[in-house]
């Protein structure tokens, strides 16, 4: 196809509704690093940019926002005068209800669930990165094993994430903590302190981007609880790194 | 919809590959209404509208450390992975996963690379509706069915009931008159 027969594809393109021919022609057009079809593409995007503003505006409920934050494991810190509105409130309650053993008994199953919904959120959430990383393009998976049976992930823009069982408890007081071990005699990097469950499994994700040429071995050394600013000898978990 | 500076929507992208906690809640206030409204306006259901809501922030905090604040503007990138989480919803639950894995593809955050400019104030969002008041019902239709759900011009002739050729022209015309109106130039 010319670009003349192109010329009305482009937004349909960058859409995602071009029939099939049109989408591969502009793909092999793009992949070829043609500039005319760069050019098209980046207007269409513009022109799609501000489709995007037809919707008609609609107001999200408040717990969307607290929702979101809370699936990234984050809670609030700053919020103005609403601890002192919301405890004047929850006071203003409180002495409605005194009396009421019922409200007490609900107030603390709320809050038990509430606790649940959001462990479910985060682990959901981590679950998904990890997800993520095991499924990017770029990543490259290290096996280690058979005792402790380890893989490691590592993609460089998301991170490296790390999945083990049979790991022995580690002592009171102490973790487990994953090094990103560089070449050069440059420093490791610190990915951050895990413990396993129960049965031994962990998973834990150092999330953010790593050089991979950088990069000579991820390691595991036991620390004491707050991490170590250096590794530990001895090593219990290495996976040489390959970029 | 506010006007936020670009320059402002690059501080707060860097913040977010810095996992600076507060940035999520930030990106949020600027653009959860757009998003939420756009998600809305294709799934047409509020409990769903949530659901892809949370996913499309998630998925930008995920996404985050492949996106290059310098060359690309955060938020249209936003609305597009907005807009292909609910299309992708749209085609799965019609069973169309082809469409669902290419709608996946299309949030890569390079795809917004060369976005060189935020286009989403005001301005732009009455120029654009201005712009499709005057098309004609019929490419005010093929462009919605487009952009709200993603058919390809055969999917919309099967959709109304109209010959391929006649949708197409519908298609190509609109778009046309589109990119001729005065209020959709992009900025020099």
């Amino acid at each position: 196809m010319t670009h003349e027969e192109l010329r009305d594809s482009y937004e349909l393109y960058v859409l995602g509704a071009a029939d099939a021919a049109e989408d591969n022609e502009i793909r092999g057009h793009l992949a070829r690093g043609c500039e005319i079809c760069t050019a098209q593409v980046k207007r269409a995007r513009w022109m799609a940019a501000a489709l995007g503003q037809l919707a008609e505006p609609a107001a999200p409920p408040a717990r969307l926002r607290r929702r979101i934050l809370a699936s990234t494991g984050y809670e609030q810190r700053r919020f103005g005068l609403a601890p002192f509105l919301g405890a004047a409130l929850l006071m203003a309650l409180f002495g409605t209800f005194y009396f009421s053993g019922r409200v007490r008994d609900y107030a603390t199953l709320a809050t038990r669930l509430d606790g649940e919904l959001r462990g479910a959120t985060i682990e959901l959430t981590r679950l998904r990165e990890a997800l993520a990383i095991i499924n990017g393009a770029e990543t490259k998976v290290l096996t280690i094993g058979p005792e402790p049976q380890c893989k490691v992930f590592v993609n460089p823009e998301q991170g490296v994430l790390l999945l083990a069982a049979n790991l022995a408890q580690p002592p009171a007081g102490k973790a487990y903590e994953m090094w990103v071990l560089r070449r050069n005699k440059k420093a490791p990097l610190r990915a951050g302190t895990f413990r396993p469950d129960s049965n031994g499994s962990a998973m834990h994700i150092q999330r953010g981007a790593v050089n991979g040429n950088d990069v000579a071995a991820v390691a595991v050394t036991l620390e004491s609880e707050g991490g170590s600013a250096t590794p530990t000898p001895p090593l219990l978990i290495v996976a040489p790194f390959a970029p | 919809m506010a006007i936020h500076a670009a320059a402002s929507d690059r501080a707060l992208a860097a913040r977010l590959q810095r996992r600076d906690p507060q940035a999520l809640a930030e990106l949020y206030d600027r653009y959860g209404r757009l998003v939420y409204s756009l998600i809305l306006r294709v799934v047409r259901n509020s409990g769903i509208a949530e659901d892809l809501a949370q996913e499309t922030f998630l998925r930008v905090r995920s996404r985050i450390q492949g996106f290059d604040a310098e060359k690309g503007a955060i938020a249209p990138w936003l609305l597009a992975v907005a807009r292909n989480r609910a299309i992708g919803h749209l085609h799965a639950a019609a069973g169309r996963r082809r469409n669902v894995l290419k709608f996946e593809e299309m949030d890569d955050p390079a795809l917004a690379m060369e976005m060189e400019r935020d286009n989403l104030n005001p301005e732009t969002a009455r120029a654009v509706k201005a712009a499709m008041e005057k098309l004609s019902p019929q490419e005010r239709q093929v462009i919605e069915l487009a952009y709200f759900e993603g058919l390809s011009t055969a999917e919309m002739a099967e959709r109304m009931g109209q010959p391929p050729a006649t949708v197409n022209t519908w298609v190509r015309t609109a778009l046309q008159n589109l990119r001729k109106d005065p209020g959709m130039a992009i900025p020099a």
